[in-house]
């Protein structure tokens, strides 16, 4: 697709560190096009984070080392690019928004004055002009124009959460960037903030690669789902595709650790096993010690990409001979 | 009953779990270079206060003046010289190494003592005793530490312990504000409530609990704290109070060289730079402390 | 704002007032008749009580405090025994070269430290650092009163760029403003670094530099302001121990400043003195805390909104 707003090839990252080196990112690939919505599904540590901050060039690079791959954003090669020209893309090609809201505003400084700053450096307005609108972007995320004078610590975990989409979309970016938007918020925040992100991801027309751990989540906002485990993207797929087709056991992993609101005898059936040490990652399959469904092959062999449509792929051993093995998970369903 | 079971093995988890945690932070001190030589100048300094005896007589070569060996520059025979009455500096700075550590130990511990309970029992049961401790060492603390201990010393007299009394005093406020900031941030914690649930007396919560956990800073402190008051007892000592003369003391050492220091430099050089040396050390000590107990760097 | 200064200075008053109280208390042990210093070696045993009974030293120490506070509350601060003159005229006079010393070398202290500081914490672990937070961890080894000497020898008498001691002329303040300021130098610079380095890994700089603010503005603008907070708390607290080094730095370049006026007058034992003296310096760190308490509120609206 050569249309794709995003494109990211074979991206592998790692963290060189005293006590050793963190395969944080293991070969990724994702495509996203213009307007769609890709959830970035895992658990803490799967390298969703690392990956995100890389579209921005924002991996402190002390530690973090690109060791491999392209990003083309925009049609901008990301790697070749100066640190000043990707000043000029943060912020208004694409924006990202982080996870913790009660951290991310600066509580020196207003909201209003932070929100205007991302408007200054990108458009050529006056400072009147910047504030004006940032009073008005404000509005557009349910708080009053009139406080844009406050400081962050005036405002709840919610409304900083709106202020920081308010900031990160105050130049109406072709992408944004959600890392765990909701997470730190309260179930019921977080349906009005989800909400919020969807009226504005149509209003702006925007592209959005949401990170989250959250199916719930994923189910409400997003278009595509990428499954990410130790580095890499086990499986990738439509939303339909993902939930009704499952093809991968961590996959499966994850829907079955959804507590069952209606059966009320249901066990939880938790993935067993810890992630693997990311200083030490497996030879085979990285998912192989947590996985019911393990073959002898997995422990040798990286499993290698296997399509389901277009659309659809998955990382697994179980289909090498054929593509029709099925989950337990779907068999079980209606 | 089960239950003393589980608090028997409950007892011994926490056992292990402080043994490795302080094989842990001995680990992680020995990884910085710069501790490791702190401590190697300060067990060096040590050696010196305790051997003095055996490395040189204080009554025939530390007090005994000379005339004749006045102002010779250091040599074989007196390696960093002689001062203005014929006594070998060497000698003089080791037994001095025998004051300056003894008053910074010793007022540290009165400092930690009196300052820390006051600052424990004004940050753990908090309210009016909190303000009234407080109020009181605020009065302490508007006088410059110095000017404090300077004009306790001249009130009291000059001598080693009144020295250890005027550091001492001057620096507990300092020592309960650390001590009730560690407790007030550790006070809130979620096991101090759940010790308090299962019935736990007040000197036991803060016994076992409050304190072993709080420690990590007043540790800090209390080395840097050593490192002042080693200062702190050669500037009272270089301007006339603390240690008489002829003990040897680093300060007054100073204090009585300058008059020659144009053409014998060492005489102020040697004594100055075992001061730098001893504070030097216990700041890398405490530094390295510092990183080695704080959970965030790992 | 004002209402909050002025809480704070009335919150002042009871504590120089225990300052005033604590210390006549301690200086009242001091032993010796101070009658009989007074008059000297040959005085006789009349001479000794009538000067006694007409100083009012017979009366116990309260009586004698709540005196000096009625005459403190007028401006009086009593008589030198010493010298004769007014206690507030000598420190008039000499408070100035006191003022001069630790203002210049608190200004030196901030100007070279705060830089160097954010330097050394941008470029965590370069050569500037790690040579930099040696440098400045010696600097709070040395004693001052060590420093000074060494400067002495070195650029006065060895060199002779300077002079050794006294006020004459603008020259004669290099060296000692330097040495004062040596070590708050040292000590500021590794708080202005630390804090910086915690401030940088905050998430706020992450979301700055997310919006395409460049680097130079994020230190400068979001990562600076909050790194000073702790920092201007240090220099409050350094200021502290300024003064209390200036009695130090006086002593070693012959400064008529008041801290060497005091260390004079202990030896002395001229009480009216010393009293004056610890009083003043109480006072200027007080007033010196205030500010700084101040510039605290102006600069985190987290405090200031706790005082509108």
């Amino acid at each position: 697709m050569s249309d794709s707003l995003l494109k990211v090839e074979d991206l592998v990252i790692h963290f060189e560190t005293e006590d050793g080196t963190v395969e944080a990112v293991n070969g990724i690939n994702i495509e996203l096009a213009k307007g769609r919505t890709l959830g970035l599904v895992g658990e803490t540590g799967a390298g969703k984070t690392t990956t995100a901050l890389s579209l921005l060039k924002l991996v402190p690079t002390p530690p973090g080392v690109v060791k491999f791959g392209r990003i083309h954003l925009d049609g901008v090669d990301v790697m070749n690019t100066s640190e000043k020209d990707m000043e000029k893309l943060r912020g208004n090609i694409v924006s990202m928004i982080f996870q913790d809201p009660m951290t991310a505003l600066n509580p020196v400084i207003t909201v209003g004055d932070q929100i205007a700053e991302a408007i200054m450096i990108h458009q050529k307005v006056s400072v009147a002009e910047a504030n004006e609108k940032a009073k008005e972007m404000l509005e557009i995320v349910g708080i009053p124009g009139a406080r844009s004078g406050e400081f962050p610590h005036q405002f709840s975990g919610g409304m900083k959460q709106r202020v920081v989409i308010a900031i990160a979309l105050s130049c109406s970016p072709k992408l944004l960037i959600a890392d765990e938007p909701t997470t730190a918020l309260d179930v019921t925040i977080q349906a009005q903030v989800l909400e919020l992100m969807k009226d504005l991801k149509i209003k702006y027309e925007m592209a959005m690669l949401l990170i989250t751990h959250d199916l719930g989540v994923v189910a409400e906002v997003c278009d595509d789902v990428a499954i990410m485990y130790a580095g890499r993207v086990v499986e990738q797929g439509s939303l339909r595709e993902i939930f009704k087709n499952t093809k991968h056991p961590y996959t499966e992993g994850l829907f079955n650790s959804i507590p069952n609101i209606d059966s009320r005898k249901a066990e939880l059936k938790p993935i067993r096993g810890l992630m693997s040490d990311p200083y030490n990652l497996p030879k085979g399959c990285t998912f192989c010690d947590r996985c019911d469904y393990a073959l002898e092959i997995c422990k040798t062999e990286k499993p290698k990409r296997i399509d389901f449509s277009e659309t659809h792929f998955s990382e697994c051993h179980l289909y090498n001979d054929s593509l029709d093995f099925q989950l337990d998970i779907n068999k079980t369903e209606d | 009953m089960s239950s003393n079971v589980d608090a028997i093995k409950a007892d011994e988890i926490i056992k292990t779990k402080k043994r490795s945690q302080s094989a842990d932070v001995w680990k992680r001190l020995k990884k910085s270079k710069a501790a490791v030589i702190g401590l190697v100048i300060i067990v060096i300094f040590v050696c010196m206060a305790i051997f003095a005896p055996v490395i040189a007589d204080y009554d025939t070569q530390v007090i005994k003046m000379n005339i004749s060996e006045r102002l010779e520059g250091p040599s074989s025979n007196h390696f960093f010289g002689t001062d203005e009455y014929g006594r070998d500096i060497f000698y003089r700075i080791v037994y001095g190494t025998r004051i300056s550590l003894f008053v910074g130990v010793i007022s540290v511990g009165i400092a930690l003592s009196i300052g820390g309970f006051l600052g424990a029992i004004a940050g753990y049961y908090g309210g009016k005793l909190d303000n009234a401790i407080m109020r009181v060492l605020d009065v302490l603390l508007a006088i410059p530490a110095i000017l404090l201990a300077i004009t306790i010393v001249s009130a009291l007299g000059s001598s080693i312990i009144n020295l250890m009394i005027a550091v001492g005093i001057s620096n507990i406020p300092g020592f309960a504000r650390v001590v009730r900031a560690a407790i007030l941030s550790v006070k809130d914690q979620e096991y101090i409530e759940a010790a308090r649930a299962i019935g736990a007396k007040d000197h036991t919560i803060i016994l076992k609990h409050v304190l072993p956990n709080s420690m990590a800073p007043i540790i800090v402190y209390a080395t840097l704290k050593v490192a002042t008051a080693i200062m702190a007892t050669a500037s009272l000592s270089f301007i006339g109070l603390g240690v008489q003369p002829p003990t040897p003391e680093w300060g007054s050492m100073l204090a009585s060289g300058r008059q020659y220091m144009r053409d014998q430099m060492y005489i102020v050089m040697f004594p100055g730079l075992a001061i730098v040396m001893a504070v030097l050390s216990l700041n890398l000590i405490g530094d390295g402390l510092r990183d080695a107990l704080d959970p965030k760097l790992k | 704002m004002s209402k909050y200064i002025l809480r704070r200075l009335l919150m002042m008053i009871p504590v120089l007032l225990g300052v005033t109280f604590l210390v006549y208390f301690i200086i009242s042990l001091t032993p010796g008749d101070v009658a009989a210093n007074i008059l000297g070696v040959g005085a006789t045993q009349e001479a000794i009580i009538e000067l006694t009974e007409e100083m009012g030293l017979d009366d116990p120490v309260i009586v004698q405090y709540g005196r000096y506070m009625g005459d403190l509350v007028t401006g009086d601060m009593g008589t030198s025994y010493a010298t004769g003159k007014t206690v507030s005229s000598e420190i008039g006079q000499r408070f100035p070269n006191t003022l001069i010393l630790t203002i210049s070398a608190i200004f030196l202290s901030v100007l070279i430290s705060i830089p160097i500081g954010v330097i050394s914490a941008t470029r965590q672990y370069s050569i500037f650092d790690n040579v930099g937070m040696v440098i400045a961890l010696i600097g709070i080894s040395m004693p001052s009163f060590w420093t000074g000497l060494i400067l002495i020898i070195v650029f006065s008498l060895k060199l002779g760029w300077f002079p050794s001691g006294g006020i004459d002329g603008f020259s004669s303040w290099i060296l000692p403003a330097f040495t004062l300021a040596i070590a708050s130098t040292a000590s500021i610079t590794r708080t202005t670094r630390s804090s910086m380095l915690e401030v940088i890994r905050q998430d706020y700089i992450n979301t700055a530099k997310a919006k395409g603010v460049s680097r130079k503005i994020v230190i400068r603008k979001h990562a600076l302001k909050n790194a000073l907070i702790p920092a201007i708390t240090v220099i409050g607290l350094e200021f502290g121990v300024l003064l209390g080094g200036a009695v130090l730095t006086e002593t070693v370049f012959s400064i008529p400043g008041i801290g060497r006026l005091m260390v004079e007058s202990i030896q002395r034992k001229d009480t009216p003195m010393v009293l004056g003296c610890i009083i003043i310096f109480a006072v200027a760190f007080s007033l010196v805390n205030l500010l700084i308490d101040m510039l605290y509120a102006y600069i985190d609206p987290r405090i200031k909104s706790n005082y509108s």
